[in-house]
């Protein structure tokens, strides 16, 4: 009895420890998952004409004839629409209306006095006429003003009945009847009472309809380039639909009780009205307005980014990470061989090489965020301002910093390496006459090249995300394309941490979000998996490969 | 060094004498002299690049915290007042609550990585066949490698959402997701460095154990475990340097309110740590400033902690080394 | 007792008769010596036949010691060693015959603390002298290791490694060089068609041969072999004796062997050495036929070791 509990528990530990295993990839899968999943959607995506739009005139790519063509079936596409808008506008937007009727009986005017100066008319006849336009441009006016439906309605009749309108037909006052006619029509259909919320929830449409499809013809010109454009993937394009079709409100449920939203379909509001088919003609049409089509934006990793990362790419950062790792490795490894080397070489197990294995340690442990600090410290507040070669942040002096965070890890795995060459070659070299030093170079190192390269590769891997070592030294959030050492520079891994948490307009691009940590996290990964192989190639050659 | 004589015929050659002289010139003697130990200088100056560093991380990390530690009062406020406002006019501060946020995250993140990690450093070195080891240590190595700002990132768009949506947390930025993403960033160097000290017990050992009718449990927890425990002792040591060392994936996950949480085992409280501390109020800070200084003496603390635990861990590994003999 | 070896015949049949009772494993030894197997192919020439060398030392060594900190590694080793012949140095495990061989090329010198004492002359000079040469003894003393060590390079690369350090650039002299070594450790047919190969892809005997090919290039006086047959299967190890045979007349040769027969074979002279110490030195033919002392008796007949 004993014996079998015996065995159930040791089966029950076999199992557990198999099940920390399947955590730990688990935890990989759930890490890495939506990093690449999302993040590829930065590059692999349904874009609109609007992103090919912003691509011609944001990066001058692709064919402007195309691009216009394309642009003008949208557009084409989008008028019934606007035209739905506008005429709700006009008719809801009374001060335009009162300023149109304003304006037509004054080239009104002017086209009487003209008749009577041409002698067509005679000038009493032309002050009749002006009289009957004043009249009936006051009515409508007044009609336009009253919140009251039936005495809207009662003057709007009292115009359109006119006895003038025989009179008037033919000029230009005969637009009044036709505004008239048109306001009647809404006057029908809206309540007047509602004619401010109306504008209101008119400007909320119109907005969202121009986060949709980009500003019309007449404003083009706006500052920020985000503005400038309408939804350029279908997945935004999705979310704003939304926002159009439905409106939120917190309301209270049961007393006591915490708010609850509640969603209600926008069209109602307008229900009745002109507008009110508006919504599901974009609903239905939004495929023919905005033309998504699979994009490949491989250009993601080399294009600089609008303002806040709203459009564009990484390029920049990716720039700025390799500028970095290659400046520390350039320091790092030749300062780390050499240690490793002297290590191996020349060890007498002193008192010395104690202290210098302390100190690699040491160094091994040290917090990335206290090598920032003393980067600050040192490097940017002391060593390079001291030399006058860079006062602030720098490239140089995040470099510096980096290499001194890898060098640990260099010279560890280069003395693993040099330690690994068997004996035998440094005696075969030796007692063919070689020198110390000749041996080394010509023998040793190169056995040893592909353990020194895999921990040069891991460390390049560190070095490029690292980010808490490079805050106060190199990174910057804005700036131009990284060039001179002796400025900061934007980085993947800093960029990553602001638009994960401080940048607001990046929160509504998330793609992009996630596009900066999938370049950051397949950089990463590109560099440890040809480290895994080069280390597996090796291992396969010692055993007789 | 090289001779510099010709070679002779190519044809097989007669040994006829000694041709090249077995004795250094004076000249030669001199200048190989001065080349072995002018070159072991280079060599050495290299070399001391390491040591140099170190004292000079020390040193500037010591001089610009010691304004703020010789003011008086500073320096007992910053261990035992809660009260951390850098940024008023009269600024207060206390890091109390900070050192506990660290201390707090740390030990949350060691009691999901510790048991996880040494089951997992068990399987790989006595339950796994070579072949299979070979694809899950590759896992393992990826773990480490994914930089601190992903776990961060991961922590903040993905993890805490989860965490406020599904599980009703008032905020998904806690100690509880700082913990939980420490813990699988601590594991691989727990697992690593525990596996080294497992496999380094030797076959004997166990067979020993096996021998006498032990399960491949009870060998594991009772012989194997207490004979590596140096080196896993070690192992965790690394893994709690690593974590109370991390910073990005605290300032962005840990959500930063300076609290000490009440009652103590309510995780889901934001918590404030050293590394956030430095991480997030340095980019504010005038240069010179008493805050400033104050931001150093937390780097401070923070080398000092880690450089001790660094000692004891490397003496651990030390003493099971002797210990293999 | 002039005995004339061929590899045929066997040593002299006035060996000192085996008491019955001690035939056991001793007794397989002796008939091995006796009834000596074929397997060697070509017919060298027999080795020296002379009684006594002409030619003076190349090697002397005069009360030569050798210690690794407080162990010793050789006590009081006077010998000499003569030009343009084989020498072995025969004992059991751990009796000081490597650390005699390689103190002749100063490899101890790669082991922390050693210290010499008493005199090691080669071609007159005292290697042990603060002053020495370390490059050009080296490279005219010569090593072949137990273990072939050929560097991860090509076939070529390892030849031509020791001419490259002597300065020698010219791919027309290097071309040169590497053919004749290889033609002289009788490797060249084999390897002829594709000098680049990694070394490292040759059999274990051909890695040998290439290890003596590129000792060979510097134009060494003198080559020390240490158990050079040891890691090789007898095939392999019947080619290396051919090789020496071969080169015995250009060379001075070293040649530490733990295998008896093996330094019957292809030795002039004979040094036995035991714990450190070296108990007997002579004529190859000497030495196994009547060993003046009895602890090299002993070791011949196989009582111990």
């Amino acid at each position: 009895m004993r014996t079998l509990i015996r065995r159930i528990l040791d089966r029950l530990f076999t199992s557990v420890a198999g099940l920390s295993v399947l955590l730990m990839s688990a935890a990989l899968v759930l890490v890495l998952g939506p990093i690449l999943w999302r993040g590829a959607t930065a590059v692999v995506f349904q874009g609109t004409v609007e992103f090919r739009r912003m691509q011609l005139y944001e990066f001058g790519r692709g064919d402007a004839e195309a691009v216009k063509a394309e642009v003008a079936q949208a557009t084409q596409a989008r008028a019934p629409v606007y035209q739905m808008l506008d005429e709700f506008s006009e008719g809801i937007l009374v001060e335009k209306l009162s300023d149109r009727a304003k304006d037509i009986n004054r080239s009104f005017d002017d086209q009487v006095a003209h008749r009577v100066d041409a002698g067509t008319i005679s000038s009493e006849e032309g002050r009749r006429l002006g009289r009957a336009a004043r009249k009936l441009r006051r009515t409508l006016l007044d009609a336009y003003d009253t919140d009251d439906k039936d005495e809207a309605l009662e003057l709007l009749d009292e115009v359109l009945s006119s006895p003038a309108r025989k009179d008037l037909k033919n000029t230009v006052a005969e637009s009044l009847f036709k505004q008239a006619g048109k306001y009647k029509r809404i006057v029908e259909s809206v309540d007047l009472t509602q004619r401010d919320t109306y504008a209101e929830s008119l400007r909320e449409v119109s907005d969202i309809l121009r986060e949709l499809f980009g500003p019309r013809r007449e404003d083009r010109a706006a500052d920020l380039a985000e503005v400038r454009y309408g939804v350029t993937r279908a997945d935004q394009a999705a979310r704003v639909l939304d926002r159009l079709l439905w409106t939120e409100k917190w309301v209270p449920v049961e007393p006591g009780k915490p708010l609850v939203k509640k969603r209600t379909p926008r069209a109602e509001r307008f229900q009745g009205t002109p507008i009110a088919g508006l919504f599901s003609t974009v609903e239905r049409d939004l495929d023919k307005m905005l033309r998504p089509e699979t994009t490949v934006y491989w250009r993601f990793f080399t294009d600089n980014s609008t303002t806040g990362h709203f459009f564009g790419g990484v390029g920049p950062e990716v720039v700025g990470t390799l500028m970095l790792t290659a400046l520390a490795m350039a320091i790092a490894v030749p300062i780390g061989v050499v240690t490793a080397a002297y290590l191996v070489e020349c060890t007498k197990d002193t008192l010395v090489v104690r202290i210098l294995r302390t100190c690699i340690n040491t160094l091994a442990g040290v917090p990335s965020i206290v090598f920032g600090l003393f980067g600050l410290a040192f490097f940017v507040l002391w060593a390079l301002p001291g030399l006058d070669l860079a006062h602030g942040s720098s490239v140089l002096a995040g470099g510096l910093t980096l290499a001194l965070l890898v060098l640990p890890i260099i010279i560890r795995s280069s003395e693993e390496a040099i330690r690994a060459v068997p004996q035998s070659y440094k005696e075969a070299s030796l007692a063919l006459g070689a020198g110390g030093l000749r041996t080394f170079l010509t023998v040793t190192l190169p056995a040893a090249l592909p353990g020194v390269l895999t921990g040069v590769i891991l460390s390049m891997s560190r070095a490029a995300g690292e980010t808490a070592p490079i805050l106060f030294t190199a990174a910057v959030a804005v700036g131009p394309w990284p060039g001179s050492l002796l400025k900061p520079c934007r980085t993947l891994s800093y960029a990553s941490y602001d638009m994960a948490v401080g940048d607001r307009v990046a929160q509504r691009v998330p793609h992009n979000q996630f596009g900066m940590i999938l370049a950051l996290v397949l950089l990463v990964l590109i560099l440890n998996v040809a480290a895994i192989l080069i280390r597996s190639r090796i291992s396969r050659k010692l055993r007789g490969g | 060094m090289n001779s510099n004589q010709t070679p002779q015929a190519t044809s097989s050659t007669a040994a006829d004498g000694f041709d090249r002289p077995l004795l250094l010139t004076p000249g030669q003697d001199l200048s190989g002299w001065a080349f072995r130990n002018v070159g072991r200088a280079l060599l050495f100056l290299v070399a001391s690049t390491c040591i140099l560093s170190v004292l000079f991380i020390f040193l500037f990390i010591l001089r610009e915290a010691i304004p703020f530690l010789t003011k008086s009062g500073y320096l007992a406020e910053l261990f035992t007042s809660r009260e951390w406002y850098p940024a008023r006019t009269k600024p207060l501060f206390g890091g109390w609550a900070i050192l506990v946020g660290s201390v707090y995250v740390t030990l949350g993140a060691l009691v999901v990585a510790v048991p996880i990690g040494l089951l997992a450093a068990v399987f790989l070195s006595d339950i796994v066949p070579f072949r299979l080891r070979q694809v899950i240590k590759p896992i393992i190595e990826l773990l480490a490698a994914i930089p601190s700002v992903a776990y961060g990132f991961f922590a903040v768009l993905v993890f805490a959402p989860w965490m406020q949506n599904t599980l009703g947390m008032d905020t998904g930025t806690n100690a509880l997701n700082a913990s939980v993403i420490l813990a699988v960033m601590a594991i691989p160097t727990i697992v690593s460095i525990s596996e080294d000290a497992l496999t380094a017990i030797g076959r004997e050992i166990r067979e020993g154990a096996y021998a006498l009718g032990s399960t491949r449990a009870e060998t594991t927890l009772k012989v194997i475990l207490p004979a590596a425990r140096s080196g896993i002792l070690a192992a965790i040591i690394l893994g709690m340097m690593r974590a109370i060392g991390e910073t990005m994936v605290v300032w962005m996950a840990s959500g930063n309110a300076v609290q000490v949480p009440t009652p103590w085992w309510d995780i889901t409280t934001s918590v404030r740590t050293m590394t956030a501390t430095i991480a997030g109020e340095m980019g504010e800070t005038v240069h010179g400033s008493d805050h400033y200084h104050a931001l150093f003496a937390i780097g401070l603390a923070l080398l000092s902690i880690t450089f001790v635990l660094n000692i004891i861990s490397e003496s651990l590994l030390a003493r099971a080394k002797r210990k293999r003999g | 007792m002039n005995a004339t070896l061929t590899e045929n015949e066997t040593v002299t049949e006035e060996t000192t008769p085996i008491p019955a009772e001690e035939t056991s494993s001793v007794g397989q030894v002796i008939p091995a010596v006796q009834a000596r197997a074929v397997h060697v192919s070509a017919a060298p020439r027999a080795a020296s036949t002379a009684d006594e060398p002409t030619a003076p030392p190349v090697i002397r060594s005069h009360e030569f010691s050798l210690l690794y900190g407080s162990k010793v590694g050789v006590r009081g080793i006077t010998m000499d060693i003569y030009p343009q012949s084989v020498t072995a140095i025969i004992g059991p495990s751990g009796c000081g015959k490597s650390t005699f061989l390689r103190s002749i090329n100063r490899m101890n010198d790669l082991v922390p603390n050693t210290r010499a004492e008493g005199r090691l002359e080669v071609n007159g000079q005292n290697v042990y002298d603060r002053r020495t040469h370390l490059v050009n003894l080296r490279q005219q003393v010569g090593m072949v290791f137990q273990r072939p060590n050929p560097f991860p390079k090509s076939i070529y690369d390892n030849i031509a490694y020791g001419p490259r350090l002597q300065g020698i650039r010219g791919r027309g002299a290097l071309d040169g060089i590497v053919e004749r070594c290889l033609r002289d450790a009788a490797l060249w047919d084999e390897v002829k068609d594709d000098l680049k190969k990694s070394a490292l892809a040759l059999s274990g005997g051909q890695q040998q041969r290439l290890c003596i090919a590129r000792a060979l290039a510097t134009e060494p006086k003198v080559l020390l072999m240490d158990e050079p047959c040891s890691a090789l299967d007898p095939v392999a190890t019947a080619r290396i004796e051919e090789l020496i045979a071969k080169l015995r007349d250009t060379y001075t040769i070293v040649i530490v062997t733990h295998n008896m027969q093996q330094a019957a074979r292809v030795s002039s002279r004979t040094a036995f050495f035991c714990l450190g110490i070296l108990i007997e030195c002579g004529l190859t033919r000497d030495i196994f036929t009547n060993p003046r002392e009895k602890q090299t008796e002993d070791y011949i007949t196989g009582r111990f070791g």
